[in-house]
C-alpha cells in the first residue's frame, strides 16, 4: 500500500460561494489511478464528495478532471502524492462534476441520406481516426478560443469533418463548421496534446474543413490576400523596410579563429525577414559569438504555414519543393528555424526531408553556450504553440533564459495570433492577447521572453512590458558582460 | 411525467428501443449515467456476430450459439438472434456506422470463440463504442426525452400491470414517471463479484428492480466469467481483455511457458469457448503455475506490430499506460465476472411475465443458454432491443392510476437510509468478497448456502445516506445484495454443471446435450427447475 496526499477541488452549489481545495491523505494500492484514489477519499473519510465514472477502463469518457491543471481520464492517471485534482474548465456542478452535455448536445450527428451508399475502404479509413471520440471534453476545457468567441470547440469540429467525409451524410457540413467557429481556431494545438485518444483536431480536422471550405470559396477573405500575396512575391508579408536577407551575407562566419561548433542553414522565415529582422540579426551575433558558421540562401521563400493552417493548399507544393532544394542543394545537412510556426512546419507539414530541421534553443542548448552576465531583471516566458506543442520544446528555452535573468512561470495558453486569427479574426486575436497581457501582468515580471515572431509581435501589443527573444536577452547579457570586462 | 414508452437503461439495448419505440409515441429514456456512456456496450471492444457471407450461414450460426449455450439456450429466440442480427447491422450502417472493411469494401468479419465460421464484425477493438456513438447520433436526431443521472429505484404498478418507474435525479429528489409500456434494459450485473468486466453501472440494478415488482428470472447461475481480464494495476483487475486478443492469434501460456490449452480443448485451443478457456486459465493458477499477479500470459508478440497497432488498438493504449508493451512483452491475464447469461423470462416480443413490463439485452434470459459466444451480446442488444421497443411502442395507451401507497413505501425507504448507519461502500465491499470465493468459477452447495447466508446477514435495510445525492448509492447495493442473492439460490437450483455453472459436487452421467435439465426459475412466488421435454 502507498500513502497519497492529494487536494481536491470542493464546492456545492447548495452552500458554497466558490469552490475551495481540501486536502486528504489515503491508502493506496500500488499503481492506483486517479479514480481510485478518489473512490477511497469517497469510501472512507468523505461520502458527500461527487465525481464521475463508469466504464473504468477509458473508454466512456465520463471521469476527465484535471490534475495538476492538466485535463486527464481519472481512470488511467497514474495517482501521485501531492496532487491537486480540479473539474475540468466547464460549469461545475458539483465538486469534480461539470455539465458536459450542454456541449455534447451541441455536437452534430449524422443525417442519413434517403438511399444508402456503403462507404468504401479509403473512406473508412479516413474517418477511422476521427471516430474514437469518447467526448471526455478534456479538448474543450483547455481550448483558448472557446473562452473569449463563439466556437462550438474541437469535439463538434473532430465530428463535423468526420461526417464530411462520410458518403452516408447528407449535409453540408462545411457550411456548418464555418458558422459554428471553423476560423477562430488558434491552431495551439491544445486539445490535441490532452486528448486521451490522441486526435489530432487541428491537423485532422481544422485544417482539413478549412482546406474544404476553401474549395467551396469560403476562406476568409484576409486569408485569400495573404495568400495571393505568397503567390505573388513567396512571402506572406510585404516590404516595408531592408529585409534580414537583404542585409547579410550568404555565409556568415563565426567570431574568433577556432574551429566553428557546427554548420548550420538558416531558415529565416517571413515575420522575422521582413517585420523583425532586428531580432533575427541579434539571433546571428549570438549563433556566431557561439561559434556557429550561418549558410543563409537568399532563395528561401514562406514555409507555407499561413496557407495550410488557413486550408489554401494549391501552391503549397512549389513552396515546399523550393525551399527543399534551396538547402539540399547546398549540401545542408541540419536546418535552423528560429520562427516556432516555420519550425513546426518543416518539422510537422514537410515529408521525407533531405536534411534535419533543428530550432534555434535545441541547437543553443544541444552544443551549449558562452554563459552571459546574468542581469538584474525578472522575466516571464511566453511558450509559443508551435514550439511547445508543435515541437515538444519546453525545457530548452527555460534553460537558456535562467543562464541570463531570473524566470517567473506563467500558464502556457494561446497569445492568440495564430492559425490565422490574427488577421482573419481580430476581435478574437485582440481578446486573447488582452488575458495574455493580464497573465503577465499577474508575474510581476519586468519583460516578457519569447521564441515565436507572431507571438512576439502580437504580445507587445496587449502588454507595457518589454517582450523580448530569448537571443535578445541573450546578446544583451554577452554585451553586459563585456562591459563588466572593459 | 407520463409518456407512451419508457424505456430503463442507455447501452446498446435501452438505446435501441427507444429508437424503434420512438415511431410510436412518445418515449422517456432513462439513464442512471449519461446517454452514451453508461452500461457495458460503450466498452464492449471485440465485435457483433452476424451471418453476411454466402459461405456461412444463419442454421451455423444457430447451431455454434445454441452448442456454446450448452443446450439451455430458448431454440426460437435464438432463430431471431441469428436470422435478424445482419438486419440490425444494416440499421447500424445506415446510420453511420464505421466498421472496419475489407479490400473488396465489405463488412470486415474476425473469427471469434466457439464459432466454425469468422463472422464477428468489428470496429478495431472498440466496436461498441462504435455502436453506441452511432446509437446516440441516431437518438439525437428522434424526438426522444433523456432523463441522464437519473436513478430508478423501483417499477410502479397498477395492480399487476407495470405503469412506469419512480427514480432518484441527480440531486436525490423522487419524481416518478408513468408509461404505458416499460422497458427494462438495464444490462448485466457482474459487478456483485469482486473481479468484473463491468462499468460502474453493472450492478444487477433492473434485475432487482423487475424481481421485486414480481417479473420472473430464468437461469440467473449463469454468470460468464470471461477468461481474460487483466491483473495489474489491483484496482483496475478485472479489466476486459478482449477476446480479439486471441481472435487475431494471441496465445496462453502458463509461467512454464507451456501453452496450456493442449491439456484442455487441443482442438480449439484459444478460441474454444469463453467457459472452458477460463476453466482451464483459473486451473492452472490454482494449481501454482500463474504468475506472482496471478494470473497466465497472453501473448501477441509473435504477431506484426502493424497487426497489433489497427486491430487491437485500445489494448495496446490501455497496456501502455499500465507499463506494458503487448508489442514486445506479454499481458498477464485472468479470468473475470463479465456477463450474466439469466434474465427476464421474455417473449420473442421481448415481454416480461408481468404486464406492461418488456426486457432487453442483458438483462434477459434465454438467449445465451448456459454460455454466451463472444459477439452475440452486441447483437442481441439491437435484434432484441428493437424487437422489445417495437412491441412497447405498440401496445395500447391507457389510463395510469399511481397506488399512492407504493410512493409512501418508496419516502419510508428513503427515510431510512438517511437515518442508517453502515456505509454502502463497505457492504458492497463484502458482498464481492463473498461472491467471488463462494459463487465464482467453480461452486458446490456448501459455499453457496454459506454465500447465501452471508449476504442476508449483510445489513443491507441499514445503509446510511450521508444527503439525498447518496440514497441513489444505496439503493444500488440494496440491488446487487437482492441480484447475489439471486445468482446463489439459482445456482443451487440447478444440480448440474453447464455451459458455466459448475458444480464441483454433483458428478453427473449426461451431457449438455443430454440433460434432463431446462431453466431455473425464480419469482417472488415462485423458484425450481424445469425439466426438458423428452429428447
Amino acid at each position: 500500500m502507498i500513502r497519497l496526499s492529494v487536494m481536491v477541488y470542493r464546492f456545492d452549489p447548495a452552500m458554497d460561494t466558490r469552490g475551495r481545495l481540501v486536502q486528504y491523505t489515503v491508502e493506496a494500492n500500488e499503481g492506483a489511478r486517479v479514480l481510485h484514489v478518489l473512490h477511497a477519499i469517497h469510501d472512507s473519510i468523505d461520502q458527500t464528495l461527487s465525481y464521475r465514472y463508469c466504464c473504468g477502463s477509458g473508454q466512456c469518457g465520463s471521469c476527465a478532471v484535471r490534475v495538476n491543471g492538466e485535463p486527464v481520464l481519472a481512470c488511467m492517471e497514474e495517482a501521485r502524492d501531492g496532487m491537486v485534482i480540479e473539474p475540468l474548465k466547464l460549469a461545475v456542478k458539483k465538486d469534480l462534476v461539470v455539465d458536459l452535455m450542454q456541449n455534447i448536445d451541441a455536437i452534430a450527428f449524422l443525417v442519413p441520406r434517403a438511399e444508402l451508399v456503403f462507404p468504401a475502404k479509403d473512406e473508412i479509413d479516413a474517418i477511422k481516426p476521427l471516430r474514437s471520440c469518447i467526448e471526455c471534453l478534456c479538448c474543450i476545457s483547455v481550448c483558448p478560443a472557446m473562452d473569449v468567441t463563439k466556437f462550438l470547440g474541437p469535439a463538434a469540429m473532430r465530428q463535423e469533418i468526420r461526417l464530411a467525409l462520410d458518403p452516408r451524410d447528407s449535409r453540408d457540413r462545411i457550411t456548418d463548421s464555418v458558422k459554428e467557429g471553423l476560423f477562430t481556431c488558434t491552431s495551439c494545438q491544445a486539445c490535441w496534446k490532452v486528448c486521451p485518444k490522441n486526435i489530432e483536431i487541428p491537423g485532422k480536422a481544422i485544417e482539413k474543413l478549412r482546406a474544404f471550405a476553401n474549395k467551396k470559396g469560403l476562406t476568409l477573405p484576409r486569408h485569400q490576400e495573404v495568400a495571393a500575396l505568397v503567390k505573388e512575391t513567396g512571402r506572406s508579408v510585404t516590404r516595408i523596410e531592408p529585409t534580414f536577407l537583404e542585409q547579410v551575407g550568404e555565409v556568415l562566419e563565426p567570431y574568433g579563429t577556432g574551429i566553428p561548433k557546427a554548420t548550420m542553414g538558416f531558415f529565416v522565415g517571413c515575420m522575422y525577414n521582413m517585420r523583425l529582422p532586428k531580432t533575427a540579426l541579434d539571433a546571428m551575433e549570438v549563433l556566431r559569438r557561439n561559434g556557429f558558421r550561418i549558410i543563409i540562401p537568399k532563395e528561401q521563400v514562406c514555409c507555407g504555414s499561413p496557407l495550410i493552417r488557413t486550408g489554401q493548399l494549391d501552391i503549397l507544393d512549389t513552396l515546399k519543393r523550393k525551399n527543399i532544394e534551396t538547402f539540399r542543394s547546398r549540401g545542408i545537412d541540419t536546418v535552423m528555424t528560429m520562427c516556432a510556426g516555420c519550425g513546426s512546419t518543416l518539422k510537422n507539414d514537410y515529408k521525407n526531408l533531405p536534411f534535419t530541421i533543428m530550432d534555434i534553443n535545441e541547437v543553443l542548448t544541444k552544443y551549449g553556450i558562452e554563459q552571459p552576465a546574468h542581469l538584474p531583471i525578472r522575466a516571464t516566458y511566453h511558450d509559443p504553440c508551435h514550439l511547445l506543442r508543435g515541437q515538444g520544446i519546453r525545457e530548452q528555452p527555460r534553460q537558456l533564459i535562467r543562464q541570463v535573468v531570473d524566470l517567473v512561470e506563467m500558464p502556457a495558453i494561446c497569445c492568440g495570433s495564430g492559425g490565422g486569427v490574427k488577421s482573419g479574426m481580430p476581435d478574437e486575436a485582440a481578446a486573447l492577447g488582452k488575458r495574455r497581457g493580464e497573465d503577465i501582468q499577474k508575474t510581476g515580471a519586468d519583460i516578457v521572453i519569447s521564441s515565436c515572431p507572431f507571438c512576439e509581435f502580437h504580445i507587445a501589443g496587449h502588454t507595457d512590458r518589454p517582450v523580448k527573444n530569448i537571443t535578445s536577452i541573450l546578446l544583451e547579457g554577452y554585451k553586459e558582460k563585456d562591459k563588466k570586462r572593459q | 411525467m407520463d409518456c407512451h414508452v419508457l424505456v430503463i437503461g442507455s447501452g446498446g439495448a435501452g438505446v435501441r428501443a427507444a429508437i424503434e419505440a420512438s415511431t410510436y409515441g412518445d418515449v422517456v429514456l432513462i439513464s442512471k449515467t449519461i446517454v452514451g456512456k453508461g452500461g457495458c456496450t460503450p466498452m464492449a471492444e471485440g465485435g457483433y456476430n452476424a451471418v453476411l457471407r454466402e459461405q456461412d450461414s444463419c442454421g451455423i450460426h444457430f447451431e455454434d450459439t445454441m452448442k456454446g449455450g450448452a443446450f439451455l439456450n430458448d431454440p426460437e429466440l435464438v432463430k431471431i438472434l441469428v436470422a435478424e442480427s445482419p438486419q440490425r447491422m444494416d440499421d447500424l450502417i445506415r446510420w453511420g456506422a464505421v466498421f472496419d472493411v475489407t479490400a473488396d469494401n465489405k463488412v470486415a468479419q474476425r473469427p471469434f470463440g466457439g464459432q466454425r465460421f469468422p463472422r464477428t464484425c468489428y470496429a478495431g477493438d472498440r466496436t461498441g463504442h462504435e455502436m453506441m456513438t452511432t446509437l446516440v447520433e441516431r437518438l439525437k436526431g428522434l424526438p426522444v426525452e433523456t432523463l441522464a443521472e437519473t436513478t430508478v429505484i423501483d417499477l410502479l404498478k397498477d395492480s399487476d400491470r407495470v405503469i412506469g418507474a419512480c427514480a432518484l435525479d441527480e440531486k436525490g429528489d423522487l419524481i416518478t414517471i408513468t408509461a404505458d409500456s416499460t422497458v427494462l434494459a438495464t444490462g448485466g450485473g457482474t459487478r456483485v463479484f469482486d473481479i468484473s468486466t463491468n462499468s460502474a453501472s453493472g450492478t444487477g440494478d433492473g434485475y432487482a428492480i423487475g424481481y421485486r415488482a414480481g417479473a420472473e428470472l430464468i437461469d440467473m447461475e449463469m454468470v460468464q466469467f470471461h477468461p481474460t481480464g487483466a491483473v495489474f494495476p489491483y484496482d483496475a483487475r478485472g479489466r476486459l481483455v478482449t477476446e480479439a486478443v486471441r481472435g487475431e492469434g494471441g496465445i496462453l501460456k502458463n509461467v512454464l511457458g507451456e501453452r496450456f490449452m493442449k491439456q484442455y480443448d487441443p482442438e480449439r485451443m484459444e478460441l474454444s469457448t469463453r467457459d472452458v478457456v477460463a476453466r482451464s486459465i483459473a486451473t492452472e493458477i490454482n494449481k501454482g503455475r500463474g504468475t506472482k499477479n496471478g494470473g497466465v500470459y497472453l501473448d501477441v508478440t509473435h504477431l506484426p506490430r502493424e497487426q497489433i497497432e489497427n486491430r487491437l488498438p485500445v489494448m495496446l493504449e490501455q497496456f501502455l499506460t499500465f507499463g506494458v508493451d503487448i508489442r514486445i512483452e506479454p499481458m498477464e491475464v485472468a479470468p473475470t465476472a463479465h456477463h450474466i447469461m439469466g434474465g427476464f423470462r421474455i417473449t420473442q416480443r421481448g415481454e416480461t411475465t408481468l404486464p406492461g413490463l418488456f426486457a432487453c439485452g442483458e438483462s434477459t434470459g434465454g438467449v445465451h443458454g448456459a454460455n454466451r459466444l463472444g459477439g452475440n451480446a452486441l447483437a442481441d442488444t439491437q435484434v432484441f432491443g428493437k424487437r422489445a421497443g417495437e412491441a412497447a411502442g405498440m401496445s395500447e395507451k391507457r389510463i395510469k392510476n399511481i397506488d399512492p401507497r407504493q410512493i409512501v413505501a418508496q419516502r419510508e425507504r428513503l427515510s431510512r437510509f438517511l437515518n442508517g448507519s453502515v456505509s454502502p461502500a463497505v457492504v458492497a465491499r463484502e458482498l464481492q468478497l463473498a461472491m467471488w470465493i463462494g459463487a465464482g468459477i467453480f461452486r458446490n452447495a456448501n459455499d453457496l448456502r454459506s454465500t447465501l447466508a452471508k449476504i442476508m446477514h449483510l445489513p443491507a435495510s441499514d445503509l446510511k445516506a450521508v444527503s439525498e445525492r447518496n440514497l441513489s448509492e444505496c439503493c444500488t447495493v440494496q440491488n446487487m445484495c437482492l441480484t447475489a442473492t439471486i445468482i446463489c439460490k439459482s445456482a443451487l437450483l440447478r444440480p448440474e454443471s453447464r455451459g458455466a455453472h459448475v458444480r464441483t459436487d454433483i458428478c453427473h452421467a449426461w451431457d449438455a446435450a443430454t440433460s434432463p435439465f431446462a431453466h431455473t426459475y425464480i419469482s417472488h412466488s415462485r423458484e425450481g427447475i424445469e425439466r426438458r421435454a423428452t429428447l
